[in-house]
């Protein structure tokens, strides 16, 4: 370094909240996918006519009850998440544990509704313009719900693998602010494709 | 300084693998950064090569010259995607991968394996793009797969890209030196953060159509006409307004230089702040046009029109109000700065923009004074002509690439340790602002005299073959206008890659001190380059011109 430039004084060092910042951009980038996504349908959905009378959903029925316990269920994953932040928190290992697994066997149960809901509604892909729009929104949907189990699941393991501390905390409640914002992806996506069609 | 020696010395810090697996598994942004700034200037002269013969092809109002009646549309539309997702949002990334975390006192990025992580997904993902079009799997392809293909890389240019783009960001939100706020970040940083903000919430719209282009295509091809439904739902992310988002760093450069050759600091930093944030704003939306709607790039109502002339008219006000500011920092300085490429470069592209944000202006108002006045009478509205084309050539060949060289050129020194060759760089200068003028106006000038169509999106051979639309054989002359300038910007990036070359490569540039430029921002403060690895000790900063402040404080004393 020359003599003529001051030197560089070491400041303090900072706490950062790095993922959490991140996370709160993947979610601006993923809400813009979904509305591109769903914007795709809904522009569809126009160009085919008035609604109801066109055979839109190329005659199809939405299995309501079956779609309704899915999002019931991932409601409660979302309590469970915060309840294993809360007891992540207050370093409770026990708590963390049950609470953790829960939302991921609570998670994994929501998937699993959604394909049988499919399954049962008879969505078939290739086989309409309802059929491939349906596929692909609630496929990028699904998609995002299991990015965030993942994410979940990690910084969960994370957590409870000892560095609770601060940071770790944060990090964990990155995780279930992405799970909070997977439900709310998936509650517009299943609102629109599903109730309004 | 030698940077293996540096890294070895500094505690705390991994010391980089000088290997090829080194580069693989970087965790140094200033690695990530120039491997970026590198690849994407390369990847330039692929795009610029195709554009040429794109142009060549519409030299001929008769028969295909270059491409051929197959090929013509693919080369269209590799040589948009080139331009924009593999040469100019990527090159202003890695600029900001390397320079952000100087300029704010970070010893590195946020996610530094994430942007390793980016630049390589970015660039298999660009093998694999540049391989579906050799395979006949673009837009308007014959090889269905290829067509797939060609979507999935595009899917991998768009998540690498959000990588890095959310790794700056998040750089420039969290790891700031304490005392350093905000409305103190020098301008290059303040601007890669509205863009790469601005990418955050626009690239990833095309995500979301691809899922839908890749499972309609792939199955069944219910809906989107197969590999002819493809290019009109992704164009938008090649064309203005979103184009103003990938230029918007080329503000910051343009002030940072213009700023520090004058020894000023801007007379209103929020004033300064604030136009190129509008820029960045008023770039947002594009996708809402027709990417959604499939409906064309034709202004269908008087609703959309007021948008449009909002938006361009907005990036307009943005860019007038920043160039004004800088130039009251010239004046202030009531001497001529000394002059330089980075500066000419600097002023050059700055005025680029606003002659893009302009051009916008007067085609969207034309055609929605159109609609309004008397409806579409069936003539092609300005927007669909080649005066779109034009526009693109002034904001990526123009603002882009001058903006390029003006970065390089300034922050070649802690790059590479080396100061380019200055003789070269004028050159350079003269080369691609001619280039980038020419390539704007043919196009311009035949979109408005002959209303020769940009690009048909059922019938792509009908654009080459424009016979029919046209009167009088004009657009010709304006198409090897245009085509002449592609062939001098083509020049002029391989004169910048000599440069690099010979300068760099070959270490025959000046070795360059701390602060060859006398220039005022933080990372001016730290050797050139600094080393790699970095210290482990994060600079205290409470301003954005430490350096100006410093010398303003001896005047005081002495």
């Amino acid at each position: 370094m020359s003599d003529t430039t001051p030197t560089l004084v070491s400041g303090e060092p900072q706490r950062p909240r790095n993922q959490l910042v991140a996370t709160g951009f993947a979610c601006a980038a993923i809400a813009m996918m979904m509305a591109g996504a769903l914007g795709f349908y809904m522009a569809r959905r126009h160009a085919s006519g008035p609604h109801p009378g066109s055979d839109w959903l190329d005659g199809l029925a939405v299995p309501n009850p079956q779609f309704d316990y899915a999002l019931l269920t991932l409601a409660a994953s979302m309590v469970t998440a915060h309840w294993a932040l809360w007891a992540s928190r207050r370093r409770d290992t026990a708590h963390a544990w049950t609470a953790i697994a829960t939302t991921i066997l609570l998670g994994l149960g929501f998937i699993n509704m959604v394909m049988y809901s499919l399954n049962r509604m008879g969505v078939e892909i290739g086989a309409g313009e309802y059929q491939n729009l349906a596929f692909a929104t609630t496929g990028l949907a699904l998609a995002v719900v299991v990015v965030g189990l993942l994410y979940l699941g990690l910084m969960g393991l994370r957590s409870l693998g000892g560095s609770v501390g601060q940071q770790g905390s944060t990090a964990f409640g990155s995780a279930v602010f992405f799970w909070d914002f997977a439900a709310l992806v998936w509650t517009v996506t299943w609102y629109t494709v599903y109730v309004v069609k | 300084m030698s940077e293996n020696t540096t890294a070895s010395t500094s505690p705390g810090v991994p010391v980089e693998d000088p290997t090829p697996f080194g580069w693989l598994t970087t965790a140094d942004h200033k690695r990530t950064g120039r491997l970026f700034i590198v690849c994407s200037l390369l990847f330039l002269v692929l795009g610029a090569v195709l554009d040429l013969l794109v142009r060549l092809d519409l030299t001929s109002a008769t028969e295909f010259v270059t491409l051929g009646s197959d090929s013509f549309a693919q080369g269209f539309a590799f040589s948009r995607e080139a331009l924009t997702l593999l040469f100019l949002i990527p090159a202003f990334l890695g600029i900001s991968m390397y320079m952000v975390p100087l300029q704010i006192g970070a010893s590195n990025l946020a996610f530094p394996r994430a942007a390793t992580a980016s630049f390589w997904t970015w660039k298999i993902s660009a093998v694999v793009l540049i391989g579906a079009y050799l395979g006949n799997g673009g837009p308007y392809g014959g090889w269905a797969n290829g067509v797939d293909l060609h979507l999935l890389a595009l899917s991998g240019l768009v998540v690498a890209l959000l990588m890095g783009a959310i790794s700056v960001a998040t750089t420039i939100m969290t790891m700031r030196s304490p005392g350093l706020y905000m409305d103190q970040t020098p301008p290059f940083t303040w601007s890669s953060l509205v863009s790469a903000s601005m990418l955050v919430v626009s690239l990833p719209v095309l995500l979301g159509q691809i899922a839908i282009l890749y499972v309609d295509h792939r199955y069944g091809r219910v809906f989107l006409l197969g590999n002819y439904g493809v290019w009109e739902r992704i164009d938008w992310i090649h064309r203005t307004p979103q184009l103003f988002i990938y230029v918007v760093p080329v503000l910051g450069v343009a002030a940072e230089i213009v700023l520090a050759t004058a020894r000023r600091r801007v007379f209103e930093p929020l004033a300064m702040y604030f136009t190129i944030g509008l820029v960045g704003l008023f770039g947002f939306g594009a996708w809402t046009n027709f990417g959604i709607t499939g409906e064309g790039a034709d202004i269908i109502d008087g609703f959309e029109g007021v948008v449009l002339v909002a938006l361009y008219g907005g990036a307009l006000l943005g860019t007038v109000g920043l160039l004004g500011l800088l130039g009251l920092a010239v004046i202030q300085n009531r001497k001529l700065p000394k002059i330089s490429t980075p500066l000419l470069a600097a002023f050059g592209a700055g005025k680029l923009v606003l002659v893009g944000a302009l051009v916008g202006l007067i085609g969207s108002a034309v055609d929605w004074l159109e609609i309004a006045g008397r409806g579409n009478d069936g003539n092609p509205q300005l927007r669909m002509t080649t005066w779109v084309t034009g526009q693109q050539s002034v904001l990526i060949y123009g603002a882009g690439l001058l903006g390029l060289l003006a970065a390089i050129h300034w922050w070649a020194p802690k790059i590479w340790g080396r100061q380019l060759n200055e003789l070269v760089g004028l050159l350079n200068f003269l080369a691609i602002a001619t280039g980038a003028l020419l390539a704007f106006a043919g196009p311009t000038l035949s979109g408005l005299f002959t209303e020769q169509p940009d690009f048909v999106y059922a019938d792509p051979a009908t654009t080459a073959l424009y016979a029919g639309w046209v009167d009088d054989s004009g657009a010709e002359g304006f198409s090897a206008l245009g085509a002449a300038g592609v062939v001098i910007l083509i020049t002029g990036a391989g004169l910048l890659l000599l440069n690099l070359f010979i300068s760099v490569g070959l270490k025959k540039g000046l070795q360059a001190d701390d602060d060859p430029w006398g220039a005022q921002s933080p990372e001016w403060m730290l050797p050139s380059p600094p080393p790699m690895g970095e210290t482990d000790e994060l600079p205290m900063l409470t301003s954005g011109t430490p350096l100006l402040d410093s010398t303003e404080s001896e005047e005081v004393t002495a």
